[in-house]
């Protein structure tokens, strides 16, 4: 599925649909504070209500456009015009590689939630490096053992490099204590 | 003559080597960042904020300005070598810049691109400095009612004009932001909502962190998602690198114009400086004896871009500064700096710190003479920059949008939202939803909400007065012809009537 489709915006809109009720509903139930004998027209569920009924408004129109669109595109395919002709936009704008994008989201979440604050931040950071640097540049070192030591060496080098310069700067030059 | 006065003695003000190293530093950093597709103005200026606690209040805020002029204007770099705009702001100068690069005139599109940066930043500095004090004069006159009314403008007009394929997408993407916002204590009772149990929520959600998930963590996805780019190699040795004075003095009108409308859509809260590049191309398009030549290598076309997108810059500053609204993405994140630094934006800047939008004129004059610079002496030393393999500067990159946010807070969950928002970012890109609403939206959440509570406070709970003070009417009045011009039935039966209307 693509991430930009009408199944897409389908869902998109039925999950801000709820999202817009949900806020609609908590800023409807928010304490009112009138223990604190503030002015009704203040209490702090106002604009949330509004927000989640303006959310809930549009989601519901998304939903609307994503169903019309779809007629449209039928009505058109019966008459024999196919909407699906390509453009240069849609050219220019073909998805990447799916499989770049996971490994990408796994090696940085891993980092940011899994790595940091478990291990030392050098040691993780140098691991993270490493492994991105390595992933991404393997497949283009070429064949030969040679290319593909230089090129696990090369990634090793630059990781502790930039793993120790940016913990000392951290570290030394701004005085946080890294994690 | 004053304000003249006044912006030369802030530049006295800065003319010691200390000052002037930092310009020179953070400004061939911006234009790196700019330059490197995938590092955009935002995330520089989000990643910059979190390095400059330790600096002095003018120190910190002079690096955050040249981050943000060299970010912009290097965005040209890769836009014309390898026709992916460094930044959005420089999507209109690869229409042209690229095909003047595939024509053996790399070097010469960049030098007209610098010149035309550099004019058109000083074009919106001249406004800056005539502009924000009597803004920040009738911004006094604001009362609760006519914040509420801007805040509202600001995400609604940023909807509209953002907005890549529908506006509906804008308007929820401005909602989102304002929910963002609504998270944590809010500021007239101090009752804390939405925090779901999380007390790390209290405080609710700040926007470094926010930004540099959005602007960073997300563009290090993309990049890592799509293919790489290819850097033109047509450039002989001893092609001409300076722009030639004739060239910028046949643009002169281009240029001015340019000038003034990339400002006046500055100005605009949080459209930015790609909108501001589109609209200058678009104008001088329209006004030019060669505009077919347009999208085929027109060296006004590019010059007009480039004027455009670089005159937004100041332009950016002038409501960031005198309304707390910011004018662009790189802007809110600078107002963000600007409260960490203790200075409060605002109606009240020209009372409480009258020479700090002269200092701010002068910190931008300083950049652009950095960039002219960099830009027409460095230009060899950028094609190698652009040569620097992804695989390499994105692990570099997202390694600093984990500990930038930290460094702020100290916190574990900093790191989490910026997670959280780098990943929902990303996805919303790809889905059209534009970013600048949503950003808008988490930095005027607080001030729509404020106004309007303490707005119905005073009348008593009336809304009449929402309507009625001469500046709410006009904000509900041009909200309500925005919103209705959005909706396609509505657009299209004015359309017909006009069109109904000429025929007869």
């Amino acid at each position: 599925m693509r991430l930009e489709s009408p199944i897409a915006d389908r869902i998109t809109g039925l999950i801000l649909f709820a999202l817009g009720i949900s806020m609609l509903v908590g800023g409807f139930t928010m304490d009112r504070l009138e223990i604190r004998q503030i002015h009704p027209a203040s209490i702090p569920g106002l604009l949330p209500m509004g927000l989640g009924l303006a959310m809930a408004l549009c989601a519901f129109l998304l939903i609307l456009s994503t169903l019309q669109s779809e007629s449209a595109r039928y009505d058109s395919t019966r008459e024999g015009v196919s909407t699906n002709l390509p453009n240069e936009k849609s050219k220019s704008e073909e998805p990447g590689s799916y499989t770049n994008l996971l490994v990408t989201v796994f090696l940085t979440v891993g980092y940011g939630a899994g790595l940091v604050g478990h291990v030392p931040f050098v040691v993780a950071t140098a691991i993270f490096i490493f492994l991105f640097s390595l992933y991404f540049l393997w497949t283009g070192s070429g064949t030969k053992r040679k290319q593909k030591s230089r090129t696990i060496t090369l990634c090793a080098v630059y990781a502790v490099v930039f793993a120790v310069g940016i913990s000392a700067l951290f570290r030394y030059g701004f005085l946080v204590r890294l994690p | 003559m004053q304000a003249m006065s006044a912006l030369l003695e802030a530049l006295s003000s800065f003319m010691n080597p200390m000052s002037l190293f930092h310009v020179a530093w953070a400004t061939l950093l911006g234009i790196f960042v700019g330059s490197l597709p995938g590092l955009t103005a935002t995330m520089g200026v989000a990643l910059l904020t979190t390095l400059t606690y330790t600096l002095d209040r003018d120190t910190a805020i002079l690096v955050l300005i040249c981050m943000y002029v060299g970010a912009i204007y290097g965005g040209s770099r890769s836009a014309i070598l390898l026709n992916i705009p460094g930044t959005p702001a420089s999507a209109a100068t690869s229409l042209d810049g690229y095909p003047l690069a595939q024509r053996g005139q790399a070097g010469y599109a960049m030098a007209l691109a610098t010149a035309g940066s550099a004019l058109g930043t000083l074009v919106g500095i001249a406004l800056l400095v005539l502009l924000a004090p009597p803004l920040a004069e009738i911004a006094l006159n604001f009362g609760s009612f006519e914040f509420f009314w801007l805040a509202l403008f600001g995400i609604i007009i940023s909807a509209q004009l953002t907005a890549e394929t529908s506006q509906l997408k804008g308007y929820i993407a401005g909602l989102l932001g304002l929910m963002v916002a609504m998270i944590g204590s809010e500021g007239i009772h101090a009752h804390v909502r939405f925090n779901m149990g999380f007390s790390d929520l209290n405080g609710g959600i700040a926007l470094i962190p926010a930004m540099v998930g959005a602007f960073g963590f997300a563009e290090v996805l993309t990049v890592m998602w799509r293919p790489a780019g290819k850097v033109v190699e047509s450039e002989s040795r001893n092609a001409r690198t300076m722009p030639k004075l004739i060239d910028l003095w046949r643009y002169k009108f281009t240029i001015g114009r340019s000038g003034v409308i990339g400002t006046l859509v500055g100005i605009i809260p949080g459209v930015g400086e790609d909108i501001g590049a589109w609209a200058s191309y678009a104008v001088a398009k329209r006004f030019s004896k060669e505009r077919d030549q347009f999208g085929h290598g027109s060296t006004e076309g590019l010059t007009a871009a480039e004027t455009g997108n670089s005159a937004v810059v100041p332009g950016a500053l002038i409501p960031a500064l005198t309304l707390a609204v910011p004018g662009s993405a790189p802007a809110a994140v600078l107002i963000a700096a600007l409260f960490i630094h203790g200075i409060r934006p605002g109606p009240m800047i020209m009372i409480e710190q009258p020479d700090f939008i002269y200092s701010v004129a002068a910190m931008l004059v300083l950049a652009t003479i950095a960039i002219a610079i960099f830009g027409l002496s460095l230009t060899r030393v950028f094609v190698l920059i652009l040569k620097v393999p992804r695989e390499l500067l994105m692990p570099v990159v997202f390694t600093l949008c984990v500990i930038g946010p930290y460094a702020l807070t100290q916190r574990h969950f900093d790191i989490w939202v910026m997670l959280v928002f780098g990943l929902v970012g990303f996805i919303l890109r790809q889905m059209k939803y534009p970013m600048a609403p949503l950003v808008l939206g988490i930095i005027l959440g607080s001030l729509l909400d404020k106004s309007l509570r303490r707005g119905l406070t005073l009348s008593n709970g009336d809304i009449a007065p929402f309507f009625t003070r001469p500046i709410s009417l006009t904000f509900a009045v041009v909200i309500v012809v925005t919103i209705l011009l959005s909706i396609p039935p509505v657009r299209r039966q004015l359309t017909r009537l006009f069109s109904a209307k000429e025929m007869t």
